[in-house]
């Protein structure tokens, strides 16, 4: 007990200005879709998450999950994410993207055990929501407007997850008009007409039960953006933004209380490690705490 | 219900408050070209536009003008009277001063152009001659 309470303040004080989990899409993969209580038909997932942001902008992001067991091996689920952003520039808040996720579990009596993610983001904005008719940064926009193929692969073995994935950027309708010039801060990087890179995920899971009704998961994730994102400059000119590329490695502790035989709360405290030299797409956080309530029936 | 006054949630902050980015033309500045709008079909516009010179910079100003709502419109410095070389000066707004940055050569861009750009649609042209 005195560890995992050593774990929880070392998470809890950390405030490194990073790329956190707030989610991309990809940071759900093995996680909030993977431990779906598989003995009944139906799973509701309710969860929401607070988080501090570059320039101290806060974040109140709430989410709902539905997810459906077809059979033994297969689980379909739905996402849809709703965003609240307040700092200097004001509060902005609207729905921010929907997923579709398949999740299909490999037969197997003995471990290891492999399941296989694919899912599609939809996003409910093109990221050029405004405040009075100034253009508001990524940090402020609750989608990045992007539809996403998110794939992934899950290794159980014993009480360890290996999860590996890919975030891919299909197809873009990222309007974002926003530009630093013109907003009187250097606190975000100009984003006009962004266009996002691929993220490649790895992230380890540790389970621990213990005999009474709690468990503990404490997980390392791993997120390599695959190039540096771009943005159309003030001249028409497609530019790359330097830096935003590169490695973050967030650090995350998911404790988890069973109310009943069917129903769970869950609590999580995350922190990023290491960081991108630049972060341009809002997805910074600086630290998030989580909560989740889930029913199956 | 809860939902929908959620997701209209839009407040105002330190950075968004109204006049927050509004412009002058000083008294002294010296008129340097002009031209009266015409709108692309469907859209209505009137008023012209004046390039002044205050100082070293140069500002754009929108006078007696007013143009159909858009979501996106942008006020553009531009080479053709199509927005393919331009200088994004910033959003349309109540403001009319909008300042051109100074590392622009303002004689290569004859065109003041309002533009939609989150849907790719010209609105309205001011071709400008030299005062």
């Amino acid at each position: 007990m005195k560890k995992i309470l050593l774990m929880l303040t070392l998470f809890g004080v950390c405030h490194l200005q990073a790329q956190g989990c707030s989610d991309a899409g990809i940071c759900s993969v093995g996680n909030a879709f993977g431990i779906a209580e598989r003995q009944s038909k139906n799973n509701i997932e309710l969860g929401s998450t607070i988080g501090t942001g570059e320039a101290n902008v806060q974040y109140f992001s709430p989410y709902l999950t539905y997810a459906r067991n077809w059979n033994a091996q297969l689980e379909l689920a739905i996402k849809v994410t709703f965003n609240l952003a307040a700092g200097d520039f004001g509060k902005r808040a609207t729905f921010g993207d929907a997923y579709l996720v398949g999740n299909y579990h490999w037969k197997s009596d003995k471990a290891p055990k492999w399941s296989t993610l694919i899912a599609m983001k939809f996003p409910f904005t093109s990221a050029n929501l405004k405040i009075n008719g100034y253009s508001l940064p990524l940090d402020y926009q609750a989608s990045l407007g992007t539809f996403d193929l998110i794939a992934a692969v899950n290794l159980n073995y014993k009480n360890w997850d290996f999860n590996a994935g890919l975030q891919l950027p299909v197809f873009n309708i990222n309007r974002n008009s926003y530009f630093s010039e013109f907003s009187g801060t250097d606190d975000f990087a100009s984003t006009n007409l962004f266009e996002r890179k691929p993220d490649a995920l790895f992230r380890i899971a540790y389970t621990h039960k213990t005999a009474r009704k709690f468990a503990f998961k404490p997980n390392v994730l791993f997120i390599y953006h695959l190039g540096e994102d771009s943005y159309e400059t003030i001249f028409g000119q497609r530019e790359n933004i330097v830096g935003s590329d590169g490695l973050t490695i967030n650090g995350n502790l998911i404790g988890l209380y069973a109310l009943s035989a069917t129903s769970s709360i869950e609590l999580s405290v995350a922190t990023p490690f290491v960081v991108r030299d630049t972060r341009p797409d809002g997805l910074t956080r600086s630290f998030t705490a989580g909560i989740v309530y889930k029913v199956s029936f | 219900m809860l939902a929908f006054s959620l997701a209209s949630c839009e407040v105002e902050g330190e950075r968004t408050k109204d006049g927050q980015n509004n412009q002058v033309i000083m008294p002294a500045s010296v008129l340097k070209y002009s031209g009266d709008f015409f709108s692309t079909p469907g859209i209505t516009v009137s008023g012209s536009a004046k390039i002044y010179l205050d100082g070293n910079q140069f500002k754009v100003n929108l006078e007696n003008f007013s143009i159909s709502d858009g979501p996106d419109l942008k006020v553009y410095l531009s080479k053709a009277d199509t927005p393919s070389e331009f200088v994004n000066l910033g959003n349309l707004t109540d403001a009319r001063v909008y300042a051109v940055p100074t590392s622009v050569n303002v004689w290569q861009y004859p065109f003041v152009l309002i533009h939609c750009q989150q849907y790719n649609h010209l609105f309205a042209i001011a071709p400008l001659t030299e005062n």
